[in-house]
């Protein structure tokens, strides 16, 4: 795990998720390959499982953060992309875990407790067909969306690296 | 008749549905508890090399990883015929150790102390570790998340990952630690062990010190009298990671004591057509139904049980409370179900004072780590207690190794018979006729079996849409005559 140091005024990207159900590994598939594709020392990439309060953890002393996960939705088609922040969450496969608290309170309780919270936090969602079968490979309405959806991840995130370069002060 | 779902059950890791069905005057008949199943685990795994199998089972569940690496790392030296050396096994404890130390912290801070802390029919906004953080203190809710995450750490260290662990291979461990890590593991227990003090004394105060929450403990509707089974030393104490399996009957009375390859002798899984989840019950005893009582073949796998079934702790300042447990609840065993929490606790002291023993123990630096393999015996089984229930896993090979079956009974499922029959009685004891259902009534029933800290990772994790808790009062059309929702 990095230090609270080196995570200063970064973007951590966290792709969580169970790599072996099928779909519901697409967050820490993308953060494979967007890993390969956004190299800049300006992000870290890592992976999870779970969120409750091991989130407060991981997401401590970053600038900003991505989350890259599965969701299931009762109307949404495979391959939908949700951008979503606090304002508008919902709840995606793995932020909240229901042995634990939830994302909402445990982002709650790390400001409660003075914890260093990322200022942003962003939630990409991809609606997924499967997750409750145990295969490496996708669905294959997953499989073919697949591309599109690493496309508009790898877009998102060169979108928060600009925002995040330092604007240089006119001489 | 009536029917009262709720769906999905809130502070239940995994996603369940729970529907009770009322009489037209109200009254509860009966309770379904439902939980959607993972499908596919042993297809998965046939055909791999069965030393592959506790790396990959440690993806099955990002609650209790620890405790199928543990099993499957038991029952791969099984396969293999090999013991693993004194420091592999101790050093497999104290991850161990560990392991439950973060697990029983979080549930007791984040699942069990809103009910008590904050109040089971409060509001449900404040509910939560929050409220339970304002009632106690800012300091104290440092605590917890420091605590946690220093067994967390430990967990890393010894496991190569805190959630994907692979430390375990046939005939022991990957890695040792140093002395200097050793040291560090010390001081980080020694911690442990103040901090479960301090929270066994908070659930003394708190809990024992109101006699409204004393007399929910015992006097409402979340007793049931099962028999219990725990993992023993040879001492007959708890043990989390090795030993027999004990069961002992609805008086304390030991009924069984089998060894981990002889568990399809004495427990038998039965399926029942509106439940996904098996129901494990006491194969020598044979089916009796969803009834208690001494004829009944319903067992408990719980923090609770694992002391009921055993004779004392095996660390002395667990042992003094396990006394204090007993001779306040009125002698063992205890039935109460709501006394799950404090036995947890009891098993927080454990599992902090085994961590220390373990870390200065001179063996737990040893350079030993694995014993030389021995032949393919085909077949093994590793048992653990898991923090929700006594965890079997099963594998049969061929003659080279590769995985032609698996076979896993997980912690939470040999309580299945148990959480339907205590939901009911919740349920019964709490709806009375003609009387307004409210969302502090749903929640003191969701209390019967948020005390067994049921996990169904192993078995469920979709979620479909917003986290919420619904409650449909249906006629017998199944028109909806009214609706509750909680966030």
């Amino acid at each position: 795990m990095t230090s609270f140091a080196e995570r200063s005024g970064k973007i951590l990207v966290l792709g969580i998720g169970n790599e072996i159900l099928t779909d519901d590994g697409i967050g820490v598939r993308l953060v494979d390959d967007l890993q390969a594709k956004c190299f800049s020392a300006e992000i870290v990439f890592d992976k999870g499982t779970v969120g409750g309060l091991e989130i407060l953890e991981i997401i401590q002393g970053y600038r900003e953060v991505l989350f890259l996960d599965a969701i299931k939705t009762n109307e949404g088609k495979p391959g939908e992309i949700y951008h979503m922040d606090l304002s508008d969450f919902l709840e995606t496969s793995h932020l909240s875990n229901l042995h634990d608290v939830s994302f909402i309170e445990a982002i709650r309780l790390g400001r409660e407790l003075g914890f260093d919270l990322p200022e942003k936090l962003h939630i990409f969602a991809v609606e997924i067909v499967e997750d409750m079968v145990f295969s490496i490979n996708f669905t294959a309405e997953i499989e073919k969306q697949y591309p599109v959806i690493l496309d508009t991840a790898e877009h998102f995130i060169r979108s928060m690296i600009e925002m995040n370069e330092p604007v240089e002060s006119p001489v | 008749m009536r029917k009262i779902t709720i769906d999905p059950i809130t502070r239940l890791e995994g996603h369940g549905k729970i529907e009770i069905f009322l009489h037209p005057d109200g009254s509860v008949e009966n309770v379904y508890f439902q939980v959607p199943e993972l499908r596919g685990f042993e297809k998965f795994c046939e055909g791999r090399p069965v030393e592959e199998l506790p790396s990959i089972v440690t993806k099955i569940c990002g609650v209790c990883p620890g405790c199928h690496h543990m099993a499957s790392g038991k029952a791969i030296d099984a396969v293999f015929g090999v013991t693993p050396p004194p420091t592999a096994v101790k050093l497999r404890e104290l991850f161990y150790m560990a392991h439950f130390v973060h697990s029983h912290i979080a549930h007791f801070y984040a699942l069990a102390a809103p009910d008590f802390v904050v109040g089971p029919t409060s509001d449900p906004a404040e509910r939560n570790i929050l409220g339970v953080i304002s009632k106690v203190g800012i300091e104290i809710g440092t605590e917890v998340i420091k605590q946690r995450r220093i067994a967390q750490e430990i967990q890393a260290l010894i496991g190569g990952h805190q959630t994907h662990v692979i430390m375990n291979t046939p005939g022991g461990v990957k890695k040792g630690i140093t002395e200097e890590q050793r040291d560090d593991i010390v001081k980080k227990a020694e911690g442990f062990v103040e901090f479960s003090k301090f929270s066994v004394q908070l659930f003394k105060d708190v809990v024992l010190g109101n006699k409204d929450y004393v007399d929910i403990i015992l006097n409402g509707p979340y007793s049931l009298k099962l028999h219990s089974m725990g993992l023993v030393d040879a001492n007959n104490k708890v043990n989390f990671y090795d030993g027999r399996v004990r069961v002992v009957d609805t008086e304390g009375k030991e009924l069984y004591k089998y060894s981990p390859n002889e568990y399809t002798d004495f427990i038998e899984e039965r399926v029942e057509p509106w439940s996904y989840l098996k129901f494990p019950y006491l194969k020598k005893i044979g089916w009796k139904g969803f009834v208690e009582g001494q004829d009944s073949s319903v067992y408990q796998a719980t923090p609770l049980s694992r002391l009921n079934a055993s004779d004392g702790m095996a660390t002395p300042i667990a042992q003094k409370e396990y006394e204090a447990m007993y001779a306040i609840l009125g002698g063992k065993p205890v039935h109460a179900t709501l006394a799950m929490h404090w036995a947890r606790l009891i098993e927080l002291i454990y599992a902090s004072e085994h961590c220390l023993e373990l870390a200065l123990d001179s063996e737990i630096t040893g350079k030993e780590l694995r014993s030389p393999l021995g032949k393919i015996v085909g077949e093994g089984v590793g048992i653990v207690e898991a923090q929700r229930g006594t965890l079997t896993h099963h594998y049969w090979t061929d003659d080279r190794g590769m995985v032609k079956k698996v076979n896993l009974i997980v912690g939470t499922t040999n309580n299945n018979a148990a959480i339907c029959m205590s939901l009911k009685k919740a349920a019964q004891g709490l709806i009375k006729k003609d009387m307004e259902v409210t969302e502090g009534t749903l929640n003191m029933i969701e209390m019967a079996f948020r005390a067994y800290d049921p996990c169904f990772s192993c078995a469920t994790h979709s979620l479909p849409g917003q986290m919420k808790m619904e409650l449909i009062l249906k006629d017998l059309e199944g028109k909806i005559l009214r609706t509750i929702k909680r966030n």
